[in-house]
């Protein structure tokens, strides 16, 4: 844990620092009350404090336990997932959301968890009725429509 | 008194409105599945199913939500019998003594204590809730913007101090939080602030990618990583009958933890999870056979049990009276009272009586409902925990990118939620608390708005945060929750020191 100790610090002192740097020529003060720069300021300073906190606090302490990272399989099922779930951000526009999600369903299901066709195929079926009972017939959401036109 | 009780009437006619108790139903049902989930807890299930609720009124949403919370205390207790896992963080107590339990044969009497541990406490919680929020609200009808600026920094702060884990990491999370709260136009001046140029980015980011992102999609992100095919211990419902024995050794627990339970509830920050382990320790400091505990204690199953579920319940007051949650759950819920119009604080409870009030009367119905569900029907859901998690996960993900787009009709927000699942799943990784994160998003227009109008009405002078007795006080709690930590910090090197000085003296002497 001390290395992802000292990573998070790292993180949040360069995010703190980029807070103060985009609102730096914002105005601090504005006539009698604070400007739109005042609280941007404050947690950029907090964030900056704290982070270096933790890093000193990390730095002086012994080595840990490592980070639970995955094993090899469980690692390639994250990055699979997780490569599947922005391509569906990406197909969405062209081939509509709805498909889109069973196609990835169908992905996530088949080659990323290797399960059974069949099952797979009724899970993908009960999710796709599901979405598409509460979200189109009930609460009549418009999801983007592609090339198959639903 | 009275007038509680009388309201309190009103609020049972509200509850028991066909479709408010098919919601109520439906809610705790999702709330008892989504904890017997493992890697899905009960603010994460709550995140994922609030874009349903724009299509029912603010009453019934808001009661199936608060079911889905209070039903997740239940539901936890399943997988942590059964199989040893703990369906959601406030029963990882439940999993040391009632799987032991379990695979002794004693399934059935670990998960009835605990829907009648749960059960009882729920109660008591929610009657005790009934008296403590009206005249709660009514102290806080007092309190202008410096009192709610330092009530709301204490609810970040206090979550640092009080809950479990490193408090600095805790404090450093909340403040990303407010640096994501940030983006966007300033709500005072107008100008934009983070944007980066990005116009989808003025309107500054909502609290459900956030939500969905960090809770939802990084939770099945993590239970992703290893297969979750388990062989739960089976149990019947003649099983399931409690004992004379059993009863006398669990009564008092159930009693002390409920008690402990819903004062750690109050607490911002605190919540189930320390409640639940809170307890299960007190009990074993109380209890007759305190080597039983880590072996199969019942008594403890009910102390840690009866504890989250009045934690759970506890939790809604600071949330219903001042409008200021104590723990990711009521966040997401007082986020749910935002997206559906209502403006939460103390006016909550007189411009709103009826939501409150059906609120308050539904955790009734909700208990009772719950009771059954997890006595006579408990080898019913055991059953559904043979479905293996692979099959629901890719569910899980569809229904969050579905509900992400619902709330806006926008991609951008579905890629907002996918990329805080990213930096959730990261945090998961790196032992980050993300609850705070979450409370600051919804606590962050608050702190700042009141901060700025009463540095406004002071002209810029401290002094306003120590005029009046009040906010002094609120002062003194969010120093003294500031300090807490340390004080500990200090407490913890002085005993290692004296430890390793009084090894040192033994080694010698011998």
């Amino acid at each position: 844990m001390k290395t992802a100790d000292i990573v998070s610090a790292v993180v949040m002192l360069v995010l703190s620092g980029v807070v103060f740097a985009t609102t730096r020529d914002l105005p601090y003060w504005a006539d009698f009350a604070p400007g739109s720069a005042f609280a941007p300021f404050w947690v950029a300073a907090t964030g900056a404090v704290l982070s270096i906190a933790l890093l000193v606090s990390a730095l002086r302490r012994p080595a840990g336990p490592p980070v639970d990272w995955p094993d090899r399989t469980g690692f390639q099922r994250v990055i699979l997932t997780a490569g599947g779930l922005w391509a569906v951000i990406v197909a969405a526009p062209f081939l509509g959301l709805v498909a889109t999600a069973v196609l990835f369903m169908l992905f996530l299901l088949l080659v990323v968890e290797r399960r059974r066709l069949l099952p797979s195929l009724f899970t993908t079926a009960v999710t796709t009725a599901l979405v598409y009972g509460v979200f189109v017939a009930w609460l009549g959401i418009a999801f983007p429509k592609g090339l198959l036109g639903v | 008194m009275i007038d509680a009780l009388a309201s309190l009437g009103q609020g049972f006619q509200v509850a028991l409105a066909p479709m408010n108790l098919m919601f109520i139903f439906i809610g705790v049902c999702l709330g008892q599945l989504i904890g017997a989930l493992p890697g899905l807890g009960p603010s994460a299930g709550m995140a994922l199913l609030l874009p349903i609720t724009f299509g029912i009124p603010p009453v019934t949403a808001i009661m199936m939500l608060a079911g889905i919370m209070y039903g997740g205390m239940y539901g936890g207790t399943l997988t942590s019998v059964l199989v040893n896992v703990p369906g959601e963080a406030a029963s990882v107590m439940t999993a040391v003594d009632g799987h032991k339990l379990a695979k002794k044969g004693r399934a059935g009497a670990a998960l009835s204590v605990s829907a009648i541990g749960s059960f009882l406490a729920g109660i008591g919680a929610v009657t005790a809730l009934v008296f403590v929020t009206p005249p709660l609200a009514e102290f806080a009808l007092s309190f202008s913007s410096p009192e709610y600026f330092l009530l709301a920094t204490l609810g970040i702060t206090a979550t640092a101090s009080i809950g479990s884990g490193s408090p600095l990491k805790a404090i450093l999370m909340a403040v990303f939080g407010l640096m994501i709260a940030l983006i966007g136009t300033d709500p005072i001046l107008g100008s934009s602030r983070l944007t980066f140029g990005v116009t989808e980015l003025l309107d500054g980011i909502d609290f459900l990618p956030v939500a969905i992102g960090i809770f939802g999609v990084a939770e099945v992100l993590a239970s992703l990583e290893r297969s979750y095919d388990s062989e739960p211990i089976k149990t019947r419902l003649r099983d399931m009958w409690l004992s004379a024995k059993d009863w006398a050794e669990c009564r008092v627990a159930i009693l002390r933890g409920g008690f402990l339970g819903f004062f750690i509830g109050l607490m911002p920050g605190a919540g189930p999870t320390v409640a639940s382990i809170l307890a299960y320790v007190t009990e074993k400091r109380f209890s007759k056979h305190p080597e039983r505990f880590g072996e199969g204690a019942l008594d403890g199953v009910a102390a840690a049990e009866s504890a989250n579920n009045s934690a759970a319940h506890g939790a809604l007051i600071p949330m219903l009276a001042l409008g200021i949650p104590g723990s990711a759950s009521t966040a997401v819920l007082l986020a749910a009272l935002v997206l559906q119009g209502i403006r939460p604080g103390p006016t909550l409870l007189v411009e709103q009586a009826d939501l409150v009030w059906g609120l308050i009367a539904s955790m009734f119905v909700g208990n009772i409902i719950l009771l059954i569900l997890n006595l006579p029907l408990a080898p019913v859901f055991a059953a559904l925990l043979r479905i293996p998690y692979e099959y629901l996960a890719p569910g899980i993900l569809v229904i969050s990118l579905v509900g992400a787009y619902a709330t806006t009709l926008s991609l951008f927000n579905v890629g907002l939620t996918l990329f805080f699942g990213m930096v959730g799943y990261l945090m998961i990784k790196a032992d980050l608390p993300r609850a705070p994160v979450v409370l600051a998003v919804v606590l962050a227009q608050l702190m700042e708005s009141s901060l700025r109008q009463s540095l406004m009405l002071s002209e810029g002078s401290l002094v306003i945060f120590v005029q009046r007795p009040l906010s002094a006080i609120l002062l003194l709690l969010v120093i003294g929750s500031l300090l807490l930590p340390l004080l500990n910090m200090l407490t913890r090197r002085r005993v290692a020191r004296r430890n390793r000085r009084e090894g040192s003296i033994s080694i010698a002497t011998k």
